[in-house]
Formats: structure tokens, sequence, C-alpha cells
């Protein structure tokens, strides 16, 4: 492992994408060049820092393992894997609802009445939470990409996932029955090295808290 | 949730003689200093947590020795009507790793300092630190970084808000993630969301520095935590004068890691570049008193498998071997 350049995680996918546009002309810019490509990891404008773009579920695992210093990540994947790193700031952005959809015209009332309820998620953490805290048993079917066929396709009665602003929800007719929690962007950090080496990952983090957070 | 393929690593030449020679030089600083060592029983028979390698010696549920403290305490209850005042300890602790980078063997060198309840106990505390403080050069650490932190500064405030159970562990939690919107997001609703919030952002705004302690004054519980703020303000005193040239010693305000099990100041220690502590300890002083005797401990772990990773990992970090 090199001590010489400071890796930071970057997600790919709907979170990446809000992400990159925002640290265009910054000193965290990422090269357009190299972005283009398919090489996962990218020259920034500052010399010394790179990013890694990661899957969002492995992102937290390169974190974890100080493999990258930094990363930033959406709560949601946070929550479903626990691992021991440091979350030094909710950003704000990418902020999106994880929520019971069904096909439209079935209820919650109607989907708490099932004798064996089927719920299809790439969330199963927080769902479990979810039917704790309302008393509820259900069958998950986990899934990890392309829920919202489940319930169109008979594989479950209705799915758990995240919502943004609902329009991929609306084309495939369904609608949110429950909302079970939030989700935003967070700035996370490996523990040993924000511990162990403030001096050089603290000005980034707070470089890229000053460039990403917005209010929520 | 533990791992499913924990791995057994075995040490080849190199790092078999490291170990050896980390233990003899640890042990012979210890022993320089009064602690004498104690060697608890490999097999445990009593109070196995679900993280112990177990297995079953005819009908009985037996464990490998998983902690040393633990290990020790229930020899010294037993065996002595009063406690011998400095103890040590080396050799392995097997557990089931929690991350996966975990070793089921792991090697450690320690040392406990007992006290019959009702002494001073500051002047321990600070001869553990100052101890701890002579490790990396007795390992050949170029650098190494010393944190002093106190389980009270998060303890007592959950405490006076009535807070205990699922909902203080979930405070705790975010605390060890050093993320006081989580702390918000955990107590909403609370009647002490806003005091427990404000007095985490007070105790994660500082990591070193000569104002860290003052960062406890914006702490609505400012006036709570007094006490354990002139104890660590005291123990700084006496130990910046003597601090060596290559260790680095840092307040750690918001160090929750172990909070179910220290009770007073805690000591960490880091290398540049590492990404787990090296060593770890603090005052414990309700572990005694559980087992039926009136004394209060502290000690610390040096853990030396995570220095052979790091040694293979960073060799750079270590001075030349001679």
């Amino acid at each position: 492992m090199t001590t010489s350049t400071l890796l930071i995680a970057f997600p790919k996918g709907r979170l990446g994408d809000e992400l990159v546009p925002k640290l265009a002309g910054t000193p965290l810019a990422l090269d357009v060049e190299a972005l283009k490509s398919r090489v996962l990891r990218i020259p920034t404008a500052t010399p010394g820092v790179a990013v890694l773009l990661l899957k969002g579920a492995d992102l937290p695992r390169y974190v974890a393992a100080g493999v990258a210093s930094l990363g930033i990540v959406g709560s949601d994947t946070l929550d479903e894997m626990d691992m021991d790193l440091l979350e030094l700031a909710d950003l704000g952005f990418g902020a999106c609802r994880l929520s019971l959809c069904a096909q439209t015209g079935v209820t919650l009332d109607a989907l708490r009445a099932k004798p064996h309820l089927r719920l299809a998620t790439k969330f199963p953490r927080a769902t479990e939470a979810w039917l704790t805290r309302e008393g509820l048993t259900a069958e998950l079917v986990p899934l990890s990409s392309s829920a919202e066929l489940a319930p169109l396709l008979g594989l479950a009665d209705a799915i758990v996932d995240l919502v943004q602003t609902g329009s991929t929800l609306r084309a495939h007719g369904l609608v949110e029955t429950a909302v079970l929690g939030a989700s935003s962007a967070r700035l996370v950090a490996a523990r040993g090295a924000y511990l162990s080496e403030p001096g050089r990952i603290r000005p980034l983090a707070q470089l890229l808290v000053t460039l990403l957070r917005m209010d929520p | 949730m533990p791992v499913r393929t924990p791995h057994f690593p075995d040490l080849l030449f190199g790092s078999a003689a490291r170990l050896r020679r980390w233990e003899a030089a640890l042990m012979g600083l210890l022993a320089a200093q009064g602690y004498r060592e104690l060697h608890p029983s490999l097999v445990l028979r009593e109070a196995i947590p679900d993280g112990a390698l177990r297995f079953f010696d005819g009908d009985d549920l037996v464990a490998l020795r998983w902690d040393f403290t633990v290990a020790l305490a229930g020899l010294l209850a037993r065996g002595f009507s009063s406690p011998p005042d400095r103890v040590a300890y080396a050799g392995a602790v097997f557990r089931r790793p929690v991350q996966p980078w975990e070793a089921v063997e792991r090697f450690e060198v320690g040392c406990e300092r007992i006290q019959p309840e009702g002494e001073s106990s500051a002047e321990a505390d600070v001869e553990l630190a100052r101890l701890l403080m002579a490790i990396p050069g007795a390992l050949g650490l170029k650098s190494a970084i010393l944190h002093l932190g106190h389980a009270a500064l998060v303890r007592r405030p959950l405490e006076a808000e009535g807070l205990f159970g699922g909902l203080a562990d979930e405070v705790v939690a975010a605390l060890s993630r050093r993320a006081p919107h989580r702390v918000r997001e955990v107590l909403k609703g609370h009647p002490s969301a806003a005091r427990l919030t404000a007095h985490a952002e007070a105790v994660l705004s500082e990591l070193d520095g000569p104002g860290t302690l003052d960062a406890l004054s914006v702490s609505p519980y400012a006036h709570l935590l007094e006490g354990e703020r002139e104890q660590m303000d005291r123990a700084l005193k006496a130990l910046l004068p003597i601090l060596p040239a290559n260790l680095e010693l840092r307040v750690d305000l918001a160090d929750v890691a172990g909070l179910g099990f220290y009770t007073g100041p805690t000591l960490r220690l880091w290398a540049p570049g590492a990404q787990q502590e090296l060593a770890a300890g603090g005052r414990y002083d309700r572990l005694f008193p559980d087992l039926g005797r009136p004394w209060q401990a502290a000690g610390f772990c040096v853990r030396l498998s995570r220095l052979l990773d790091l040694a293979e990992t960073r060799p750079d970090l270590f001075e030349p071997l001679p």
C-alpha cells in the first residue's frame, strides 16, 4: 500500500452522477479524460489525491479496510452493512426515501392483512427493522437490482426500495404505501487513517464538506 | 455477525522471531517496573461468551482463553484475599473474528494495576500511561500517537438523561462513528435530543491541540464533567513534560470503544498510517466488584498480532532489525 497518494472512494451510479459535476472546477475535480475511459482510479486536480470509482455496496469495505481514506456513500448502504468506519458528515445531497411500494390500488392495510407477505428488497436489514417495529412478519426476497419488476411478475407482493422522484415507480405502475426511512450522501472515513493521520485526512475531509454539503 | 471463514495464520521464521523478541522486550519492560507475570489457564470453564472458541470436553462446554483481563480477574478473585498490585501477562487469546481481517489466534502482552477500593487512582493511571509511552520504543516503532480519553465523558451525560439500553447503545454507536448528525437522528423526539447532540458536537469538535479540553466548556454537561476535565488536565500536565520525541499525545474526548467496560481514563496507541490501534486500555473499576472483590483496576493490552501484520505491510514504520 503506498502512502503517497490519498484515495477517496466515490460511488458509481445515481449518487456518483450527482457528485461528480459538483466538483467540476474545484481542487478535487476529476480528470475528464480519465473519466471518459474505463479506468476506475481517476486523478483529481490536486496532485497526490485520486478517486476510486466503486459500486456503492463495495465502497464501505474499501474505506473500512483503509484502502481508501475517505469515501462518499448513501446512508442506506451504511445502514445495511454496519461497517466499522467513521461517518464525518451528512452531505445532504442524494436525498431519497426508503419506501414500501406496491402496485397501484394495493394499500398498506391490504399488505398487512396478507397471511404470507413477500417483500422483495435490496435492503433486508432496514426492512427487517421496519417489520419488527410494525409487529409484522414477512418472507424477504433478496434482490440486487430492478426490484420494481418483482410485484409485476409475482415474485413479491411489494418491494422496499429507494425512491427519489417516484418516476421509476410510476413507470412500473407502483406507488409508495409507507415510508420506512430516509437516505442521503454521507462522508465516511477510515477509522485508522483519520485517528492516526489527522493532519493528512482532516483538511481533505473539510474540503469535501465545504464543496459538497447542502443543508438537508 | 461473526466472520464465517476465520483464518488461522501461521507465523513463519521472521514473524515468529519478532513475536518472541517483542514479548521478551515488553515483559522485561514491565518486570522492571514491578509487574509480575501471571499465566491463566488456556482453557476456561466459566462465563463463556458467544465470541469465544468453544468446544465440549466430555459433557462440559469449555472455551479457549478469549480475554486475559477477564481470565486474570477470575484467577485473582478466586485465589487472592488481597490483590497483587501489579501483574503482567503474555500469550495468545482466541476469539471468533467480527471483522474479516481479524485472526482467531491473537498474541498479546499486557499489564494490570490493582488497588483496594477507595485508594486514589490518579497515580496509577499516570503510571500506566507512562508505561504505554515506553512501548513504541521497546517495539522499534519509529513514531506513535497516544490518545487519552475518558469513558465518563459520554457515560455520565447518558446516565444523567436517564438513557440506558438500546437507545443509549445507538447514541454510543453514533459517537463511535464520530457522527453527531446520527446522534440527532437517533434521538429525534427525545427530550434530551438537543442537549446530547450539542454534547456530541462538543466532544467531536477537536482531536488534538492545546484547546481540546476547552471544547468541553461548550457542552451542556460542562458542569457535570468538571471532575473528569480536571483529571484529564492533571494527566496531561504530568505526561507532556516526559513525552518521548517519537510520540505524540492527543486528547480524544469521544473515545467510546469499550464503553460498557471502561469507567475512567482510556488509552489507545496508534502508529501513523496504521489502520487499527496497536494497544488499548484504561480504568475498569467495576470488574472486581462484580466478582465480589472490593478492588479497583486499570491496565492495557498490546496487540502483538496487529503489530506483526503492520511490520509485514508497513516495514517503513519500524526501525531496522539489529
